[in-house]
This record gives structure tokens, sequence and C-alpha cells, in this order.
């Protein structure tokens, strides 16, 4: 096996999934929870436009951060999260190849599919799948999305979702994330440690609770006015900006079981409204997406 | 006779989903054979997590031809006044391609001819069905893919369909069935070509596939027995755990690994449940009995030669254990007792308050209860006190299933006396039919009031389950109190329910005693449907009368009086107390209880039977009393011949009315007697059992 670097590891599945038929986005400039969140997953999963998309997504998640202290938790950790819709029928194989191209030797690892649903309750959306375990360590959430926003999806699209840092770790045989390689000999534990600290204390001690109510609040309101004014993407935005406040708030402790509910309904609203909202607005359009075939070449391996 | 074979391979199925779904598919074949004029075949079902394949043996190769009638015109339009056919009967002759000849003599006024019906082939007939049986399996949850038009467990990719070796065609979800089928995975990924189950057993099992779970299951615990030796110990038995495995692998194997000696260290409560339910793994005990550092892993290949399964296994079970130790720590700098106030921020129910608030309740219950049994309170009200303390710890948050038994472990270490740490320990038990009670007394009775606290709380504010939706778990929670009411041993609560809904109601405030008919019905259910499973094993009959005499200031009592009809039943004078209680029931119907007035008996007969009456009523009470049911029963029988005598000779429906009332009461006495132990005619017996 090569030398297994973060970086090697999203330049291979980058390429992997681009010879694929993919088209390879960027991560979104916001703070999000996980990579389902970025706008080419939760809404491109929407309707008949077919799709297939494969991007690094900066996941941000305030209770989950240790201060940079434990060897195999951090606050924002990274993903590579890949939607083909509609699934197709042989989703699985090409999945396991992508492991192949990662250099693993499928018949000496142990590789099981073991069930592992779905559901994310602020943004309405649930699937059915399984957890991927790579020698008995989870190493990529596998999802056939069944809702999202409160819509039944058809055609369904198959969400492939891998946690980079983990695998790279096992991959590189490392005991701790941190003694991972990023890539061209930074490490990265000293390009990341100060970060997980300095955001594991925010997130957890010095977070102002008053101002993010304010800002949760604000937001909401921002985003509603978005919505009367016909721009579901900026409404989108602000939603996204409320699931992340909503989560500094509790990671701060600052959110009781009953208000709890409270906000993630709020927030769920929201996200439900953009939902049905992007549908609507596609359709205006005449779901530009379904003519993808003919103006791009192609795939070479799909 | 030729053999139906069937496989589908699909994406991986739930490990948890394949039992039910295999009985479910079998029935459906079994009736499917018997349709095929194959009844008693045994069907042979077989699954690995990507694959379902069943036998249907000996079938003939076609159903049976059969003579049909079919109705035509009315005769008197059938045929002319000549008696010569008319256009009606030729042309529904026609339509049927018959001949004159065919028509038979029906007896009525239309036509009826008899029509020979070819069977159809078996193959045809199975090209129809299997295709709705299988396509039309329920699973307790479903899921759409690809363009979303079908809904199964998991997407269908091949479907081989033979009978005989020569294909039968079908079609499920759009996929077409062939003669070909695929190895595993990842270690034979290649289509294979079947001929029939044999074959196909044979050649998977080179393609690294063991159709057969039970031998999948054989083979691992095998091979767990002997890595276990290898490190001096055994794995824990834990059919939960076999269960899972033998649908986790096409091909068994399983993995030793190691984890970080310094976290033996941790609870072995935490230790085990991190492994068992969220790893999936088996703990390896050693001789004496303790939690080694050795665990097990089940594996989708025969061997680990590179011991990367072995790496990464205990890669992960470090990890979790990590989190578990980080956990531990943090929870210990904090006492339970200091945990209460944040109690009061977990809400309990959004209008039932919050778990500080329940947790007062429940010692208030737990207090009433030990004052009226007259026993010691301190440590069980110290229990009540701190038992819900866990739910605020880091370590319950992470690991749920472990609440209780983690404020358990808290209070040892805290050198709380084991009165008080086993009842917390303990207080969420009976989760189940199966599962132990507390171990002791104070433990039982906080279960008890844990338990009526909330059935009392929830029906209150008008939550109850309905059809088979019970999401806060009312249900178990009724069934648990049941299950520690029925217990006699050194741990027996000596309350009745209808008291426990009292108590309960009284800590809410009395206003919920509203609701306790509706409770009382609603564990009266939990009661039926309990001592009616193989555990209790009683009758339905024998349940419901003896129910009838009551049930809720003692269920044990309840147990006691339904052995005795149990006991009694098989003896011949049952005969009698049952014609006697029925015939007094009849007669009595609608008559309320009176007081015999001695001056208005005529008969001889009648006068005696009001003095065994009065003597019976006794005798009966003290039996009663001291619980000698049977015996309360045997001497309702004996009085037997005099009712007997009397329902030959006195007449009760006499116009004279208050002759008549002074009747009715003398029987309905004699009845109310014996419905103090239970209401005989509710016992359904066969005559023919008590024929000598």
């Amino acid at each position: 096996m090569p030398r297994v670097s973060f970086q090697s590891l999203i330049l291979t599945l980058q390429n992997f999934w681009a010879e694929r038929g993919c088209m390879i986005e960027t991560p979104i400039d916001l703070e999000v929870g996980a990579g389902t969140m970025h706008p080419a997953t939760f809404l491109r999963v929407l309707g008949p436009e077919p799709w297939r998309v494969g991007y690094v997504q900066p996941s941000r998640r305030p209770a989950d951060g240790r201060y940079g202290d434990n060897p195999f938790r951090l606050g924002k950790h990274y993903q590579f999260q890949v939607i083909l819709k509609p699934s197709p029928l042989e989703v699985q194989d090409v999945y396991l190849d992508s492991l192949r191209a990662l250099g693993l030797d499928l018949v000496r690892h142990d590789i099981r599919f073991e069930e592992d649903n779905w559901e994310s309750p602020t943004l309405g959306a649930w699937g059915m799948g399984w957890q991927v375990l790579l020698d008995g360590m989870e190493i990529t959430q596998f999802t056939y999305f069944q809702q999202a926003g409160g819509i039944d999806l058809a055609p369904i699209s198959a969400e492939i979702t891998y946690g980079i840092e983990r695998l790279t770790m096992f991959l590189a045989r490392q005991a701790s994330i941190f003694d991972i390689e990023w890539g061209a000999g930074f490490g990265y534990g000293p390009v990341r440690k100060q970060e997980e600290f300095e955001f594991s204390k925010y997130y957890f001690e010095t977070a102002d609770v008053d101002l993010h109510w304010r800002l949760l609040d604000a937001y909401e309101g921002e985003a509603k006015r978005c919505f009367e004014a016909g721009l579901v993407l900026p409404a989108y935005e602000w939603t996204l900006k409320c699931s992340h406040v909503f989560n500094t708030l509790d990671a701060r402790g600052a959110i009781s079981v009953t208000e709890r509910v409270g906000v993630i309904k709020r927030v769920r609203d929201l996200a439900v409204r953009c939902a049905q909202q992007y549908l609507a607005s596609r359709e205006a359009l005449g779901f530009p997406l379904l003519r993808r075939d003919s103006a791009a070449p192609a795939a070479t391996h799909a | 006779m030729p053999d139906y074979f069937f496989e589908i391979v699909a994406e991986e199925i739930p490990a948890w989903m394949h039992d039910a779904a295999i009985a479910t598919l079998q029935e459906s074949l079994q009736r499917l054979c018997a349709d095929l004029g194959a009844s008693g075949a045994h069907v042979l079902v077989n699954s690995t997590p990507r694959r379902i394949a069943f036998v249907l043996p000996s079938l003939p190769a076609r159903e049976e031809d059969r003579d049909q009638e079919v109705k035509g015109p009315p005769k008197k339009i059938a045929y002319d006044a000549s008696g010569n056919p008319t256009a009606a009967l030729e042309g529904f002759l026609r339509k049927n391609e018959a001949k004159p000849a065919d028509v038979i003599d029906s007896g009525d006024e239309y036509i009826r001819i008899r029509k020979r019906i070819a069977g159809r082939s078996t193959d045809e007939r199975l090209g129809e069905r299997i295709p709705q049986i299988v396509e039309s399996l329920r699973w307790p949850k479903m899921m759409r893919w690809g363009n979303g038009e079908y809904s199964w467990i998991r997407p269908v990719h091949s479907v081989v369909s033979l009978l005989d070796e020569v294909p039968v065609p079908v079609e499920i979800f759009g996929i077409r069935s062939g003669t070909k089928t695929v190895g595993h995975r990842t270690l034979a990924p290649r289509p294979i070509e079947v001929r029939s189950y044999n074959d196909y057993v044979t050649k998977l099992e080179l393609a690294r596939v063991v159709v057969d779970a039970l031998r999948r299951r054989h083979v691992m615990a095998e091979r767990a027995r002997v890595l276990a030796l290898q490190v001096g110990g055994t794995p824990s038995l834990d059919a939960t755990i076999w269960a899972q495995w033998q649908y986790l692998t096409e091909y068994p194997g399983v993995v030793r690994a190691e984890f970080r000696k310094e976290f033996l260290a941790l609870p072995e409560e935490v230790l085990v449940t991190v492994m068992r339910v969220h790893q999936k793994q088996l703990p390896i005990r050693n001789e004496s009995g303790q939690l080694t550092n050795s665990f097990l892993a089940v594996i989708d290949n025969e061997a680990d030669p590179d011991g990367n399964a072995a790496y990464g296994n205990a890669f992960v079970t470090n990890a979790r254990f990590a989190d578990a130790e980080f956990f531990y720590e943090t929870d210990r700098r904090k006492r339970l007792e200091d945990r209460l106030e944040q109690l009061s921020h977990l809400q309990f129910q959004e209008k039932l308050g919050n778990y500080l608030e329940k947790t007062k309740r429940i010692e208030k219950i737990v207090a009433t209860i030990c004052h009226e049994l007259k026993v010691e309170e301190r440590d069980v009200v110290t229990a009540a006190h701190l038992c819900k303390a866990d739910l605020v710890t880091e370590m319950v948050k992470e690991f749920t299933d472990l609440q209780g038994k983690i404020g358990g472990i808290y209070a040892r270490e805290e050198g709380c006396p084991e009165g008080v740490w086993q009842a917390i320990y303990d207080h969420y038990l009976p989760q189940n039919i199966d599962d132990e009670l507390p171990r002791t007394w104070g433990g039982a009775v906080v279960s008890l009031a844990d338990k009526i606290d909330t059935l009392v709380g929830f029906f209150s504010v008008g939550i109850r389950p309905t059809g088979s939706r019970d999401p806060f778990g009312l249900r178990r929670a009724a069934q648990g109190i049941v299950q520690v009411l029925l217990n006699r041993d050194k741990r027996q609560v000596r309350i009745g329910v209808d008291r426990l809904i009292v108590i309960a109601a009284h800590a809410y405030g009395g206003e919920a005693e509203r609701i306790k008919p509706d409770l009382l019905e609603f564990i009266a259910e939990r009661v039926r449907t309990l001592l009616e499973t193989s555990k209790y094993n009683l009758a339905y009959d024998e349940i419901a009368a003896a129910m009838e005499a009551g049930w809720a200031t003692s269920l044990t009592d309840l147990v006691d009086r339904i052995q005795a009809l149990k006991d009694m039943r098989d003896q011949a004078n049952f005969l009698s107390v049952l014609d006697s209680a029925k015939r007094i029931a009849n007669i009595t119907a609608g008559h309320e209880a009176g007081r015999v007035d001695p001056k208005l008996l005529e008969h001889d007969v009648e006068k005696r039977l009001a003095r065994h009456s009065e003597e019976l009523g006794k005798q009966i009470d003290e039996l009663i009393s001291e619980r000698q049911y049977r015996h309360a029963l045997e001497t309702f029988a004996a009085m037997a011949p005099e009712l007997e005598k009397f329902f030959d000779e006195v007449m009760v429906m006499v116009d004279n009315q208050a002759v008549r009332q002074n009747r009715m009461s003398l029987l309905r006495n004699i009845g109310d007697a014996v419905k103090r132990v239970a209401d005989v005619t509710r016992i359904v017996v066969d005559r023919r059992d008590y024929r000598a």
C-alpha cells in the first residue's frame, strides 16, 4: 500500500468519482453539520432532475469537540460526499471499486454492510441503508434517500459519505487522528489541533448565549423574508445558519429539553419550506437538469 | 415429481429481519404447495445477508383436469314447441364449445352443461404466483430505489427460477429471472450458472457462500470456542449475538482481538454493553467467569491471515472504551445526590413535568407502600430518591440502555448500602416476559412505583397505546407490574393493583384517581395475556372465571383461585358445580340478592336447602379466608344433589311475588357464595371429557 495521506485520499476519491460521471463540487462556504446539508445534496435530491456529484465537506459538530485531546473525535471533521441520482443498481460495486482505488485489497479485509438508517429531524429527511464496516470499523454511511424536507423522493438518490480522517487513520495505521499526514509533509495535528482546541473552548465555554438566541431569531426572520421575496436559495442559507446556531446553543448546554423540541421544529419548518419552494422553482424553470445528457459528454464509466 | 428452486439476490438485508421474513415466506409457500397439489410438502427456505433461496419439493407436473358445471339460459326458452334447441341454447353451446348431448339434467329451471377444464401446468401457475408472493413479502421497514417505483427491503439484483432445471420465467421488480446467481461480494464476485438447488449449494460453497444459516452459525460457534480456548477462556453464551451473526456473513468466520488491559478497570456492564450492543462483539470470560481483555468479532471470511480484522476491531473497541472512560471519570466527579437538581431540566412528559418531580412522586409511593406493609423504609426510599439521577450522567446519555445499572454502579462506588444500590440498579426490571425480576424486595418496590407512576400519569393526560403503537412502553410497564406482583418468593410485594393506582394517583395530587377504571382494564388485559403465555400456561376461561371474582386486590390470590379451578376441573363432580351455578345464574338473572324470609318457605326441600345454604355460606367464607379455594368449590359441589332436588320439586317462578322473590334470593345467596372464588359459568367444558 502506498503512503496514505488525508490529501491523497481526497484526490483519489475525487478522481475516482469524476471518472464515473460525477461532477466535482466544492464545499459550501457556510458552517454545516454534514455534507448532506450542502445544497448539492439536500436540494438536488428533490424532484425529477438527475444528479451525480462528489465533494469534500468540512462538517462542524460543536458537541463532538474534545479540545483536540481525544484521538478519535473532532468538532470539525471532513466528509467526502457522493450523490448518485437515480441510484444505479451497481452502486455498491462501484463503491467497493473506490475502496480498491484507495489501495485496499478487499480479499484480505473484512467488508460488511450493516443496517444503519439515517434520519435528520431538522431537515425532515430520512433514508435507509448501511454503515460500511471495514475490519469492524465504520468508514462510510451509505443511504438511499427516501424523504427530504418532508417530500417523498422519486427518483431515489444514493448518498455515499466517507469519513475521511478515520479512513486515512486506518489505512495509515495511525492510532490518533492527529498523527495522520495531511499532505506534502504537513501533519493533520499541527495543522488542526489549535483550531480544535479553540473551537471546543468557544462552543462549550465562551459562545455568547444571548447573542446566539438573538441570531437564531434574526436568521429565521431573514429566511422568511427571502421566502416572501421568492428567493429560495438565500432562504436555504439562512436556514443552514439557524441550524448551526442551534448546534452551538446545544453544545453550550443552553437549550433545555423542552426548548430543544421547539427549536428543532423551527428549523425543520424552514427546511420543509425550502424543499417545497425549491421544487416549485425548479418546475417553473422546466427542470433544467433533465437536459444534462444532451449538453454534456457521456460519463466514461457510468 | 419436479422440484422448484428459487433464489433472489438483493442488497444486504438487516440481520434482525431474517427470521420473521423467512417464517412468513415459508407460510405463504406452504399454502402455494397445497394449491399446487403438494400439501404437506416440506418447503425449504434459507437466507444469507444478500439472498433468499427456497425449494418447493415434489410438485405435480400439472393440475388435474376437472369438470365444471356451467349455467345456461332458462329451460323454457332453450327448446321450441317441438323440443328442438332454440337459437338461445345453440348460442350458449357454441360459446362453451359443447354439444346438445352435453346438457345435463339439473333439476332446476336452467340449462346446465358439464364442461371439462384442462388443468394448468405447474410452471405456468408458479410463473403467476411466485412474483406475487415475493413482491408482497412485508418487511418491518420498506424502501424504494432507482426511479422509485418499487418498494421492498433493499434493491433486488437477480432472480433464479427453475423447475427441475427448466427455467420458469418470472419478473420481480423489473428483474427477469435467469439461471445465473453470483458468488461472495468480495471473495468470489463472479456470475455462477446453476441447475438445481443441490448444484447451487455446491457451487456457492466454492464461491465462498454458505447458504444454510444454521451451518454458518455452527461454524462460527466452533471457531469462537477454539479462539477463546487459545486464551484460556470461553465466549459468552449470547443467543442475541448468534442470531445476528448468522445473518451478517455469507462466508462465516470469527476473529479474536484484544483491547487495552487498562479498560478492564471500567464497570463490567459498560464493557459488555459496548461490545455486545454497539459493536456486536462477544466478550470472552476466563475460567473463574471474569471478563478478559479478549473478545470475538464476526467476519465475512473464513480467516484473517494478515490480522487486519483483529487490528480494526481492537481499534474501534479501544476508541469506544476511551470515550466510556472519559464519561466514567467525568461522571464520578459529581455525586448522584448532587445531580438531582439537574433532573429538573430533564422533561419526563410535557404535561407531567420533569424527572425531579417524578422522583419525588416515586419516593412518596415507595414510602406509602413501605408504611402500609410495615417494612423499614429507609433504604428503599433512598433508592427511590436516587433512582433517576443517572439519567443526567454522560454515561447514560451515551449508552441509554445502561440506565439504572449505571446509577446502581455509581451508588455502590459512593458507598451506598447494598439495599440501596441494588434497588437502583434493578428498578427498570423486568423489561420483558423472560427478564429477571429485581433481586431485592426494595428493588421490586421501586420498580413498581416507577411503573405505576408512569401509567397513572400518562393515562391521566390521555395518552395510552393504540393498536400496535406504544411509544412510551406503557404495555411493558403494566406487564412489568404484573410480573412483579405475581412473584411469591422473599421479594413478594403484598399489594394489589387497585391500591397501587390509588397511591400513585395520590402522589399526583389525587385528581388522577378518575382514570382508575380505565387503567384497571388496561392492566387486566396484561394479566390475562401474561397468564395465558407458556410461562404460566393457564387456560383462558379459567382466568376469566377467576378474574370475575376479583383480581385487583391480589394477583397471587387470583392465581390460587385459577389453580383451584384447574385442579377441580379434572374432577367428576366439576360438572355438578358448573350445572348448579349455571342453573342458578339463569333463573336469578337480574335479581338482586336479598335476605331469605324463613316464614315464606313452604316445601321441606326448600327449608332444608335454606338451612344448608346458610351453613354453606359460612363454610365457604371460612375456606376463602383460609385461601382453601379447592375446598370451597368442593363444598359447593356437595350441595348439588340438594339443589337438583329443589329444582325438581319446587317451582321458583310462582305467581305469588313474595314467595318467588324469596326463592330467588335463596338461590342467589348460594350462587354468590361460589362467585367469590370464580364465576364458574364462564368455564367452557366438553362434556364428553367427563364420561366415565
